[in-house]
């Protein structure tokens, strides 16, 4: 078995099951049709109701929903060995991840372009539609906690990352300037963008920034409070532009570099069912699985993003399997890519780091479920690290052996920091808006609170505060999927509601190609908030008992909100029967009259 | 050209002063008189009947009455009918309904007023002098303070404009190479300055009214005063002083009228407050008797009204 | 069969060439529409009992403001469905 064979099977699967599986949901389940207009076309106002080219449309989706998500959660699942997140990446994707986004979006358009959280508050209960602020809210906590942790672990392991990090910053800021005061046309202002990035990248490798993890964490925190508070126009929009083309460059050598390499597995297809993983504690794949990789196979964040602007803009509803269907398969194939750069060269990588620092290596094949994980973070090779290491192993190893390794690692650091560090940015401002809606209703009763907390400087320090915070214990483990729960406690009800729509105004009969990936990942996402709290967190509170217990407070209200909705999902459900026993005795009447 | 406001309380008189003092100016001067007071007065006090033009009184005096309920209610029609022309989506927005309350609205009499003041202005440059008789004190200050407020309104609605417009120009110069041979349904948006009408619209009144800013508080424009010798009058007075002041608005002379044996004690006290209220202002004293008319016209007074002004 | 290819991968480019150019304004357009909200909330507020500019500046520029009522209608609708469109639109991972 070689990375080879594992990208062109991937490429296949997915082809082949978007054909099969996917026309026969748009045609059976959602009824796709194009004789229904698009709420694009019919409620046409040139500003945020404009028909979108279909291309074009996949470009913003895909780059809406790609960042560093699909990248880190598979290098965390080598621990089960390589199959089994390969399955869950393609399989995953397939049944459960890509229906929950193509459903989100159609749901959304026959909802008149209005979000998930409209449909679920409309279908549900509205409860339930409150609910996603909370939830959402504590996400961007999470993802804050998350990502600041993979940035200064980078940066503090490759400090040459940090200073490309550092010079591609003010980079973007000048192609800001130059785009948006100066008003230069746009291929020139690129072309100088691009050149610049590369410039910054090679400077990057010549003048490293070395500072410790925590100096990192300070520093973002202020980044963060920064970034959010001044126009899009100076740092995230030329930032995010900047990104596309390094996304574009990684996949176009990640793919090559994946398919000339012809390389040998060489980390186990399966170690065991409960590795080490997840707080130092023994992790069974299910229900854990969906918590460590989500992003490649499984996000709630994307329903939101297909259901907040793509819906629309769809100018047909026939393109929608196209957007919401084959975007999620682009980036679980962007996930396989990141698996064979592991599988293939992650084991060497290890010991090869553990030769170079004079460190005992015990990892092999009998005890990969006991020490992978402990072993990469004791070599400072974990998550992010062991992808930008493998990565750049891979490319050396093909035939684009030319580019110097340094330089690889960079342009892989980079990319995910860049990519990492437009989030921590945009993460802020929504937060922001989350809390104010989560105070609405106790603007009349504490008004002084509420306008103490709604401050902008406020709102915007409270997530990156408890963000930093939770960081700061460096507990990646506790975080990572505590950050996966709350994401996929969204895709839960997303796709619980993307059912409900299917059954319940949709009346399909294969309905149960919605509701059944519905259930299974509600009970799977229930049963792992409920394991996460019961077996993991004992041990981390008495670890570090400030964020421990933060992180325990949060899966709580997230748990306690689960149960509310699958509450409310009942009683919706209730009606839906009164209501359907109610119908077939008027058709009764009306057939015997 | 000069002009000059009669202000008062209202039944001091202010309009037969008004009146006579145009009349005494008319004598070496052309003059026009426009009277603003809803009372009507004007036609009475010369006897002539008023209509909507000017009158020719004689040779160097022009009559002008206007009337502001009638005015608003002509400015309202003409701007619904012109929003009901420019509209396509009338009937979704339910414009309709908003324009019936639009009757009501405070600030359309004060408009009003201020337009057709800044008009006659405008079109008074072939009088020397222009007299105003304005309404009662409360509609006075408001609308001599309505530059003001228009002009911090128009100020920040300028700004937000111009952040608009640089926005959709950013837009436009990203997008443009897309949008050119392409058959796009979207009506083009204004991105200049000279293009945008609104933007053109709110400059425009804001010179507008800059010049007539410029114009009340200048050397051009003063102030005349006009009050009873009693109490009630007293304060009412003081009241428009301080107005006047904190509007930067030019006192140039207060006239005590219907001055008589028995108030002239009251009279006296009274001019010597507002003398020292308004720092020195003069003050000119008008005999009730010399009110009462007679053969000639109410217009024609004994005291001199006008010498102050030249 | 060469040409076909060829124009495949020319529409390929323009396609990535457009929607780098529509990323680019994605935010701006936010902006946009939202100034456009707050101007047109500005001088209708008379309408909705909020503490307005003189009556007469909201109707002397009513006439030119169609574009603006249109969308402070639609933004009126909206505002309260605004999460998933900050995330599409900010583009979160």
């Amino acid at each position: 078995m070689s990375t080879t064979i594992i990208v062109i099977l991937g490429f296949l699967i997915y082809a082949i099951l978007y054909f099969t599986y996917g026309k026969k949901i748009e045609r059976d389940v959602v009824k796709a049709s194009d004789e229904i207009e698009a709420p694009s076309k019919r409620l046409y106002d040139g500003i945020d109701y404009v028909p979108a080219h279909r291309v074009v449309l996949f470009g913003h989706h895909f780059s809406s929903i790609a960042g560093a998500g699909p990248i880190i959660g598979p290098a965390l699942a080598m621990c089960w060995g390589w199959l089994p997140a390969l399955l869950w990446v393609w399989l995953g994707n397939i049944f459960i991840g890509a229906v929950h986004d193509y459903l989100a979006l159609m749901a959304s358009m026959r909802y008149d372009g209005k979000s998930v959280q409209f449909v679920a508050s409309d279908l549900i209960s509205k409860r339930t539609g409150t609910a996603f602020y909370w939830i959402v809210f504590f996400l961007l906590v999470l993802v804050v906690a998350a990502f600041a942790t993979v940035i200064a672990g980078m940066f503090a392991k490759t400090p040459e990352i940090a200073g490309a990090s550092i010079y591609v910053t003010v980079v973007a800021v000048l192609l800001g300037y130059l785009i948006y005061k100066v008003k230069m046309n746009l291929p020139v202002a690129t072309v100088i963008g691009i050149a610049l990035l590369a410039g910054a990248i090679w400077l990057g490798t010549i003048t490293p920034v070395p500072a410790k993890f925590e100096t990192w964490l300070v520093v973002q925190f202020f980044y963060i409070i920064i970034a959010a508070a001044i126009p899009v126009t100076i740092l995230l929009q030329p930032r995010d532009y900047l990104n596309s083309w390094l996304l574009y460059f990684g996949i176009f050598i990640g793919f090559a570099a994946a398919i000339f390499t012809f390389r040998g597995i060489e980390i186990p297809l399966f170690s065991e069912f409960s590795p080490v993983l997840i707080g130092g504690k023994q992790t069974p794949f299910w229900p854990a699985i969906p918590l460590i990789v989500a992003c490649g196979s499984l996000s709630g964040f994307h329903s939101l993003v297909a259901s907040g602007t793509s819906s629309k803009q769809i100018a047909k509803e026939s393109d929608g399997l196209f957007i919401g269907y084959g975007a999620m398969f682009t980036e679980g194939f962007l996930s396989t890519i990141v698996i064979c750069a592991i599988a293939g060269f992650g084991f060497t990588a290890l010991k090869t780091a553990a030769a170079a620092g004079n460190v005992p290596f015990a990892l092999d094949h009998s005890n990969w479920g006991a020490l992978f994980t402990k072993t990469s973070e004791t070599l400072k090779l974990s998550q992010a690290n062991l992808v930008v290491q493998t990565y750049a192993d891979m490319v050396a190893a093909s035939f684009l052996a030319f580019i110097p390794a340094k330089i690889v690692k960079v342009i892989a650091g980079l990319w995910i920091s860049a990519f990492a560090l437009t989030t921590l940015d945009t993460t802020n401002r929504i937060a922001r808006y989350c809390l104010v809606e989560m105070l609405a209703p106790v603007k009349n009763a504490a008004g002084g609170l509420y306008n103490i907390v709604t401050n902008r400087w406020i709102a915007s320090l409270v997530p990156a505060m408890l963000g930093i915070y939770l960081a700061w214990s460096k507990q990646f483990t506790i975080v990572w999927p505590a950050f996966g729960a709350a994401n996929q406690l969204i895709a839960s009800i997303a796709l619980m509601t993307g059912a409900a729509f299917v059954a319940k105004k949709l009346k399909s009969k294969f309905a149960v190609m919605a509701t059944v990936p519905a259930w299974f990942l509600w009970f799977t996402v229930t049963a792992a908030i409920i394991w996460f709290m019961i077996v993991v967190m004992p041990d981390n509170i008495a670890k570090a008992p400030g964020q421990g217990w933060t992180v325990q407070v949060i899966m709580g209200i997230m748990l306690l909100l689960n149960l509310l909705f699958i509450f409310d999902f009942f009683k919706m459900g209730k009606e839906i029967r009164k209501s359907a026993a109610g119908e077939s005795v008027d058709e009764k009447k009306s057939e015997t009259a | 050209m000069r002009i000059v406001f009669y202000t008062g309380k209202g039944g001091v008189g202010k309009s037969t002063i008004a009146a006579a003092s145009a009349w005494q100016l008319s004598r070496t001067r052309r003059v026009l008189i426009v009277s603003l007071d809803p009372a009507h007065n004007l036609g009475d006090i010369f006897r002539v009947t008023l209509g909507k033009g000017d009158k020719r009184f004689n040779e160097n005096l022009v009559l002008r009455e206007i009337d502001l309920k009638k005015l608003s209610r002509n400015y309202l029609e003409r701007e619904i009918s012109v929003l009901s022309g420019t509209y396509k989506y009338l009937q979704a927005f339910n414009l309709d309904r908003y324009f019936s309350v639009l009757k009501y609205s405070p600030g359309i009499e004060e408009y009003a007023l201020l337009t057709s003041i800044d008009e006659t202005i405008r079109g008074g440059k072939d009088f020397d002098y222009i007299v105003f008789d304005t309404p009662p004190t409360g509609l006075t200050l408001r609308f001599l303070a309505l530059p003001q407020v228009t002009m911090a309104w128009i100020d920040r609605l300028i700004q937000i404009r111009k952040q608009i417009l640089e926005k959709r120009y950013t837009i436009q110069k990203i997008m443009r190479p897309l949008k050119e041979g392409e058959n796009n349904p979207e009506v083009r948006l204004d991105y200049t300055e000279e293009g945008d009408e609104v933007l053109q619209r709110l400059r425009f009144l804001n010179e507008n009214y800059q010049g007539l800013s410029r114009i009340l508080r200048s050397e051009q424009c003063g102030f005349v005063l006009v009050f009873n010798p009693d109490l009630l009058s007293l304060r009412e007075s003081e009241r428009i002083v301080e107005g006047l002041r904190d509007l930067k608005l030019p006192l140039r002379l207060l006239i005590d009228n219907k001055v008589t044996e028995e108030n002239r004690e009251t009279a006296a006290k009274a001019e010597e407050e507002l003398r020292t209220a308004t720092g020195g202002v003069p003050v000119e004293r008008v005999l009730l008797s010399g009110m009462l008319g007679g053969e000639k016209g109410l217009y024609e007074i004994p005291e001199d009204l006008v010498s102050i002004l030249h | 069969m060469g040409l076909n290819l060829l124009d495949i991968l020319k529409r390929f480019f323009q396609d990535v060439h457009r929607t780098q150019r529509e990323s680019l304004v994605a935010l701006t357009c936010v902006e946009l529409r939202e100034l456009e909200n707050i101007f047109a909330l500005l001088l209708l507020g008379s309408f909705a009992g909020f503490s307005a500019p003189p009556t007469f500046l909201s109707l002397e520029l009513l006439p030119y403001m169609e574009r603006e009522l249109r969308i402070m209608n639609r933004q009126a609708e909206n505002s309260g469905d605004m999460l998933a469109e900050l995330m599409g639109t900010l583009g979160i991972d």
